[in-house]
C-alpha cells in the first residue's frame, strides 16, 4: 500500500515524534507536539517523523488527520502483537528504530502511554529524558528546553547532552497546526528473527464510561481552588458551568484533596487551556496552575488575597470570598 | 512470594524550596523534607499485599541523611527493613542517574517479586523514574496501577489509562508506580511500632556498597542539565476591585453579560 523500508534504509539524523494510537485512534496531542518540532526541525534543517505501532492499518480512523499532519514522514511499524499497547515490547521495538536510524530529536506526548514509554526507552538508551516540556528553542543550534518546576514559581531551562534529544511535551501546551504538503507514509519492515513478545498480557479493557471533559477545547472555564474551602461549595462550579455554557476547571491540590476528578486539573500536571473567558474562584495561581491557563482571553480572579499571582495576571481580580461570592453570584443569576 | 521493594523519596516541604544558584539544583541538605505525598499509596499498597501474602517489604530512598526520619516512619507504618543510598557522589542526579542507582540497587536485594513507587513527586513531577529503573533493570513496568494482586504465581494489575482501565497479568518481578488515588484509606503509623523505632536506624548504602560507576552518578552522570532557573514575574495587569459580595457580584454578572455568557 505503501513504501515499505527495512530497518537499515532508515533515513538518519531526523527529528521524531511519536504518534500514539489506541485501538486505531490517533491522540490528538501527538498532533499538537508536532507544531513546535516542526519549527525547531526546520530551525534545525531536519526532516520530522511521526513514529506509530500499530496491530493493522485496517482499524485506522485517521488518515485525514494524518495526511494534513505536519510530519514530513509517517513511519509505521505493523504488527498483530502491537495491537495493544505493552511497554516492554513497544520499548524494544523504538528502540530498534532508534539503534538504526539515528535521529536527533525523539519527542513524546505526556499522556499516560507517553509518560510509561519515553522513560523506558531512554533508559534503554541511557540518554537524557526532560519531563513537562512546554517551550521549546534552538540557540546555538542548541535544543533548549524549558519546563515549570519544583511546584512553584520557578521555570528551569535545560539542555540533553546525549543524542537523541528526548523529552515528553506537555499536553495542550501547542495548538495543532497542518502543513502544506501530505507526508510520505513508510511501513518499516523488522527482521525476521526479531521477537514480537511482550512479557505482558491485557486481559480485560473497560473503557471509561465517562466522557473526556472537554476542557482544552472550552471556550468558557470556571475553575475553583482551595480557596473554595470544601468540596461542597466547590461542586456549586457545576451550577455555574452549566449557566454559562462552561466547563469546571481545578487545581492540584484540590485534585488531590478529592473534591473533582483529576482530568478537570489544569496545569503542569494537568491539562494547557486558553478559552475566552477563565474565571477561577479562590485559586491563588501557582505556577503549577497559570501555566496551563494564561492564554486565556479574558482572566476573571475571585480571591481574598489581593497579591495572589492569580488577581496579578487577571484581567478583573475581585477582591473576596470566593465561597461566598460564587454563592451569591447562582442566587442572583437564578433569580 | 519474594520481598516487595518500595521507594520512597523526600521532597521539600511546599514554600521551603531553595535553589543552588551556581548548579541550579536543589539545595536539599538545608531544606524541610517531608515523604512524598504520592508515595503513601505505594506504601499502603505494599503493607495490604504483606498482610495477604505474608511477605517481607523493604523500603528503600536515595538521599540525604535528612531522609531518615521519614524511612523510620515507614518502619513504623509497616516496613520490615529500611535502607538509605546516601552519598555525596549522587547530588545533582537526573532521572537516568536517578534510576540507575536505585536499578541497582534493587538488584542487589535480588530476588524480589515487586517494586513499588509513588507515581511521580511532587518536587520534580517527572514521573520517570519507576519506568526508567524497570528498564535498567530490564523489566516490565505499568504505571498508575491502582490494584494488584496474584493469581497462579502470576500478578494481575489493574491500571489507569487515557482511554480507560486495563486488566494485565505479567510475571513478576516487575515495577509498578501507584496511583495517588488507589485507596481510600491510608493507614497511620502504629503506636507500638513508633516507639520500637526509636533505637532503629537505617541500613546506610554508599557508592562503594553499590559497585556503582561514578561516570554514572550525579551530575556528571546526568544527561539533563538545568541551564537557567528564573523566577516568573509577575505584575499587575488589570481592574482590581474590592467591595461587599453584592457590588462584587453585580460587577461580575455585568461581565458576564458583555461577554455574551447570559442572556437577560
Amino acid at each position: 500500500m505503501f513504501e515499505k523500508i527495512k530497518l537499515e534504509d532508515l533515513s538518519k539524523e531526523n527529528i521524531l515524534a511519536y504518534g500514539e494510537f489506541y485501538k486505531g485512534e490517533l491522540n490528538s496531542s501527538s498532533l499538537e507536539i508536532l507544531s513546535p518540532l516542526k519549527e525547531i526541525a526546520q530551525t534545525l534543517n531536519k526532516k520530522l517523523i511521526l513514529v506509530s505501532l500499530i496491530g493493522s492499518l485496517e482499524n485506522i480512523k485517521d488518515w485525514e488527520e494524518i495526511k494534513k499532519s505536519l510530519a514530513d514522514e509517517v513511519w509505521f511499524v505493523i504488527n498483530e502483537e502491537l495491537k495493544d499497547f505493552r511497554e516492554d515490547l513497544y520499548t524494544e521495538v523504538l528502540v530498534k528504530i532508534v539503534k538504526f536510524s539515528q535521529p536527533y530529536g525523539f519527542f513524546f506526548p505526556a499522556t499516560k502511554i507517553g509518560m510509561s514509554l519515553a522513560p523506558r526507552v531512554a533508559g534503554a538508551l541511557q540518554v537524557g529524558l526532560c519531563a513537562h516540556v512546554n517551550n521549546l528553542e534552538v540557540k546555538d543550534n542548541q535544543i533548549i528546553m524549558a519546563r515549570p518546576t519544583y511546584g512553584e514559581n520557578i521555570i528551569a531551562k535545560l539542555i540533553s547532552k546525549s543524542i537523541p534529544i528526548m523529552a515528553t511535551i506537555s499536553l495542550g501546551a501547542f495548538g495543532i497546526k497542518y502543513g502544506e504538503k501530505e507526508p510520505s507514509i513508510k511501513e518499516i519492515i523488522f527482521p525476521e528473527d526479531f521477537v514480537w513478545k511482550s512479557k505482558l498480557k491485557i486481559r480485560r479493557f473497560a473503557p471509561s464510561k465517562k466522557k473526556p471533559t472537554k476542557l482544552s477545547t472550552a471556550k468558557v472555564i470556571v475553575a475553583g481552588g482551595r480557596g473554595l474551602k470544601n468540596k461542597e461549595t466547590f461542586q456549586k462550579l457545576f451550577e455555574l458551568a452549566n449557566l454559562l455554557g462552561a466547563e469546571v476547571g481545578a487545581t492540584r491540590p484540590v485534585c488531590y484533596e478529592g473534591w473533582v476528578e483529576e482530568e478537570r486539573m489544569i496545569g503542569i500536571s494537568g491539562v494547557t487551556v486558553r478559552p475566552k473567558v477563565y474565571i477561577g474562584f479562590g485559586i491563588s495561581g501557582a505556577l503549577q496552575h497559570t501555566v496551563g491557563m494564561e492564554n486565556s482571553e479574558f482572566i476573571i480572579a475571585v480571591n481574598t488575597d489581593k497579591e495572589a499571582p492569580l488577581v496579578k495576571i487577571a484581567n478583573l481580580a475581585l477582591i473576596g470570598d470566593a465561597g461566598k461570592i460564587l454563592e451569591l453570584l447562582l442566587k442572583n443569576l437564578s433569580k | 512470594m519474594e520481598k516487595i521493594i518500595v521507594c520512597i523519596k523526600g521532597v521539600p516541604k511546599p514554600g521551603s524550596i531553595k535553589v543552588d544558584p551556581e548548579t541550579h539544583t536543589l539545595k536539599r541538605e538545608s531544606m524541610e523534607l517531608i515523604l512524598n505525598p504520592n508515595d503513601r499509596p505505594a506504601l499502603e499498597m505494599a503493607l495490604r499485599l504483606k498482610n495477604t501474602y505474608n511477605t517481607e517489604v523493604v523500603v528503600i530512598s536515595m538521599g540525604p541523611p535528612n531522609v531518615i526520619p521519614l524511612l523510620k516512619y515507614t518502619y513504623a507504618l509497616g516496613a520490615d527493613q529500611i535502607i538509605l543510598l546516601s552519598d555525596r557522589a549522587f547530588a545533582g542526579s537526573d532521572t537516568l542517574a536517578t534510576s540507575y542507582v536505585l536499578a541497582k540497587a534493587i538488584e542487589k536485594l535480588s530476588p524480589f517479586s515487586l517494586v513499588l513507587m509513588g507515581l511521580k513527586s511532587i518536587d520534580g513531577e517527572t514521573a520517570q523514574v519507576p519506568p526508567e529503573t524497570a528498564s535498567l533493570l530490564g523489566i516490565p513496568s505499568l504505571t498508575n496501577v491502582k490494584d494488584l494482586f496474584m493469581e497462579r504465581g502470576k500478578w494481575i494489575a489493574i491500571r489507569e489509562m487515557d482511554y480507560g482501565e486495563e486488566e494485565i497479568e505479567v510475571t513478576p518481578p516487575i515495577v509498578a508506580s501507584v496511583s495517588p488515588l488507589a485507596f481510600d484509606y491510608i493507614r497511620p503509623p502504629s503506636l507500638k511500632r513508633l516507639l520500637e523505632v526509636k533505637t532503629k536506624e537505617p541500613l546506610i548504602c554508599q557508592v562503594k556498597d553499590l559497585n556503582l560507576d561514578p561516570q554514572r552518578l550525579g551530575l556528571q552522570g546526568s544527561p539533563t542539565q538545568v541551564i537557567e532557573v528564573f523566577e516568573k514575574k509577575i505584575e499587575t495587569k488589570g481592574l482590581v476591585l474590592e467591595g461587599s459580595p453584592e457590588e462584587l457580584v453585580e460587577k461580575l454578572i455585568e461581565i458576564l453579560k458583555d461577554k455574551g455568557l447570559i442572556k437577560f
